[in-house]
């Protein structure tokens, strides 16, 4: 069965806004988290925050955007899916292919816009111009209109997982002949909604977070966005190939609508599937970029179904310690560091990790370190139980 | 494509126990909303918490999975529980960011629905939650189709659910999609002006590879974003060239602006193949062609066109094949065939 390629990638988050930069940051043990100092809460200078210091406005020159009702989340999912189809090569009309998919995965949508949101809802007499924006597929919409894209659309929101099943649901379409490719991720901005949501769960940190410590004290939500190029590989013939989505799963934890089961069987279940699909032994990962939340149920829980799944755990990292949890679109900006895990050999350090928990022991990567890296595991699990495994596969370079 | 073995519905008619499509129920204020029944089978303590799509969706979900196990749950909703968001959004706003509690917050997340329906049926299988507005029913049958490829065998719960919130129905009011003047569901197609009548509901199906005590079959689904009314006339025309088509159900929806595309899909069939419209009792909603999937299925074993779907009687002695076409704001559409087993 033909493979399927990764041949683009877009990308922005609070390290930055291309490949490079993201790169650098993370070799460097760069955190993103700061204060914030655009998007205006009364958790601004209290709570930490993964903020992309670009204004929207300043994004909307750069991305020429000039009709009414686009949101930042849009903004953000924009730069990523141009920078993604640009870095492939995809031309205009293969974008207007029926045979091109296209698959973001959102929880936010145009909800960021909580205030113009609170005004149209309750109290104005004709509308904003954010009316048709709110909902989630509005960005996806956004993007599909303005590349004129007519095949196969969708949006997605299982939660924390959404933009790893909308890569899922990408290779998937690609493998059973519904098109040849498809241009998958997510997007997701900072919003008084989740802020606030997540804040009534008492599972924000007030300092940077400490994914898999034992003084971990919850997590600090990020934004960001991230697109990959899907192509099946017999089709891909004169460019690089970044890497292979090489296996996949998803499945339920069945437990409790916010928090992962005792022995985590939905992360057990999804990582154990996505290895079949992949057809390799669970020995054969090198790095697996966890969930890594960093609130006490996420890790804890997520460390027992590694030891499950594992036995010996490998190497792994949390990249929620550089940039903070962007929730739908955490799925797609983790795939694309896992790719540079794989283009590189190397791996990042988790931040601001001291002492193993108890119960569990495990101790995740410290330090930038050059190693072979042949398969990378990227876990997603969200509200709802949603669960989502994928594997990506050391790539080829052009021939 | 799947067979279709089970299905539940809640909508704006009697659909959810003792079916009754004969008698068409009247709009309320512009609006068709749903009629829920007692939902004896969720546990009370967690139905006092739910919103309305929450309770028509588990409620509909549960009915099924009570009957059957299956492999998966995987369910649409463009809205999810809106109406909870915004109660919650406004107490975030109210209360100055104070200290909220999670109930609403963690109720109408989107996937609440799916997650819900696994939790309490302990289902550790396959679980999505698409949300691609008017599109959403349809990448679930297509997601679910490539599940069934994977898995020949499995078994899995389908859905699409979206309720009216008084909040949203306001800004959807303002952004031009619903009727201003006051108009009754009778009078729907006859309407002139712009807009629809907005609808709420929740249709569930059963569904596997496997022909055996199926009630019906989707037979094929075509999904298209467009808003070139000649890409989708001919696209359709394409859709059902060389099919006996004996009913083509059409999801007009009163609005004036999209009746061009559904005059030139029904231009497709042929003149002996009937027309029937279904908008008047669901409302318009994003995933209001699950409920369309539902009819179809409902026709296809009752044999029996209620009166006031009519377009067109045409000259069919029996359904045993249907296409569908939907139009969603005019830039989404869908083409669905269901046939008989």
């Amino acid at each position: 069965m033909s493979r399927i390629a990764i041949t683009g990638i877009g990308i922005i988050t609070p390290l930055g806004d291309t490949l490079t930069l993201n790169r650098q940051a993370l070799q460097e043990g760069r955190s993103g988290l700061s204060s914030l100092e655009i998007f205006p809460t009364k958790y601004a200078s209290l709570l930490p925050f993964g903020e992309i210091k670009i204004t929207d406005k300043e994004l909307k020159t750069r991305l020429d955007v000039t009709e009414p009702g686009v949101t930042r989340t849009t903004l953000l999912a924009l730069h990523a899916f141009k920078q993604a189809v640009e870095n492939c090569g995809l031309s205009a009309s293969e974008i207007q292919l029926s045979e091109t998919a296209f698959i973001n995965g959102t929880t936010v949508g145009g909800m960021c816009l909580s205030d113009a949101l609170y005004q149209d809802a309750n109290f104005r007499e004709t509308g904003s111009e954010y009316l048709n924006s709110y909902d989630l597929s509005s960005v996806t919409l956004y993007i599909q209109q303005r590349y004129g894209i007519t095949g196969i659309c969708n949006t997605f929101n299982t939660a924390c997982s959404s933009s790893a099943n909308a890569i899922m649901y990408g290779a998937r379409l690609i493998q059973n002949g519904f098109v040849k490719r498809a241009i998958v991720g997510g997007a997701d901005s900072l919003a008084k909604f989740t802020i606030n949501g997540f804040n009534s769960l008492g599972i924000l940190s007030s300092a940077p977070c400490r994914p898999f410590d034992n003084a971990r004290s919850g997590l600090n939500l990020g934004e960001g966005a991230a697109f990959l190029v899907l192509e099946k590989e017999d089709n891909v013939i004169d460019k690089p190939v970044y890497a292979y989505v090489s296996g996949w799963a998803n499945s339920n934890d069945a437990f409790h609508p916010s928090s992962l089961s005792d022995d985590g069987e939905g992360p057990y279940l999804a990582m154990q599937q996505a290895l079949q699909v992949a057809r390799i032994s669970p020995k054969e990962i090198s790095f697996i970029n966890t969930h890594g939340t960093a609130t006490e149920n996420n890790d804890e829980k997520e460390s027992i179904a590694m030891q499950r799944v594992f036995g010996n755990v490998p190497a792994f990292a949390s990249t929620k310690s550089n940039i903070g949890h962007t929730l739908g679109a955490a799925g797609a900006v983790e795939a694309v560091f896992c790719l540079l895990n794989l283009i590189h050999d190397e791996v990042y350090a988790s931040l601001n990790f001291d002492t193993p928990i108890e119960a569990t022991g495990l101790v995740p990567v410290t330090e930038y370190k050059h190693m072979r890296v042949e398969h990378v595991m990227s876990n997603s699990f969200g509200f709802g139980g949603n669960c989502s495994s994928l594997i990506f596969s050391k790539g080829q370079k052009a021939q | 494509m799947f067979y279709i073995h089970q299905s539940s519905c809640i909508s704006h008619q009697p659909t959810f126990t003792g079916v009754d499509l004969q008698n068409l129920q009247p709009s309320v204020n512009n609006q068709l909303p749903a009629i829920e029944p007692k939902y004896i089978n969720i546990p009370l303590g967690q139905l006092r918490r739910m919103g309305r799509a929450l309770r028509m969706g588990v409620g509909t979900g549960i009915t099924l999975l009570e009957k059957h196990k299956a492999d998966g749950i995987l369910i649409a909703t463009s809205n999810g529980g809106i109406e909870d968001s915004i109660t919650f959004l406004n107490q975030i706003v109210d209360y100055n960011e104070g200290r909220l509690t999670p109930t609403h917050f963690v109720q109408s997340t989107f996937n609440a629905i799916a997650g819900l329906l696994g939790m309490i049926t302990h289902n550790t299988g396959y679980n999505a939650t698409h949300v691609h507005r008017g599109l959403a029913f349809e990448n679930v049958a297509l997601d679910v189709t490539m599940l069934l490829r994977e898995n020949p065998g499995h078994i899995y719960l389908i859905g699409g659910v979206d309720e009216i919130s008084v909040r949203n129905y306001r800004m959807e009011a303002m952004a031009g999609w619903y009727k201003k003047e006051p108009i009754s569901n009778t009078e729907l197609y006859a309407s002139e002006t712009e807009g629809a009548l907005p609808g709420e509901g929740a249709a569930m199906f059963l569904v596997s590879n496997n022909a055996e005590s199926a009630t019906a079959k989707l037979a094929d689904l075509k999904l298209l974003h467009t808003a070139d009314e000649n890409l989708v006339a001919n696209q359709f025309a394409e859709f059902v060239r060389d099919r006996e088509i004996d009913l083509l159900l059409s999801g007009e929806s009163g609005d004036s602006r999209f009746k061009r595309y559904y005059t030139r899909c029904e231009q497709a069939v042929s003149e002996n193949t009937a027309i029937a419209r279904y908008k008047h009792f669901t409302g318009e909603f994003q995933t209001a062609s699950a409920l369309a999937l539902w009819f179809s299925c409902w026709l296809l074993q009752n044999q029996t066109l209620p009166e006031h779907c009519i377009k067109r009687s045409g000259s069919k002695t029996a359904f045993n094949r249907i296409a569908l076409y939907n139009n969603y704001q005019g830039v989404q559409h869908s083409f669905m065939l269901v046939e008989s087993v």
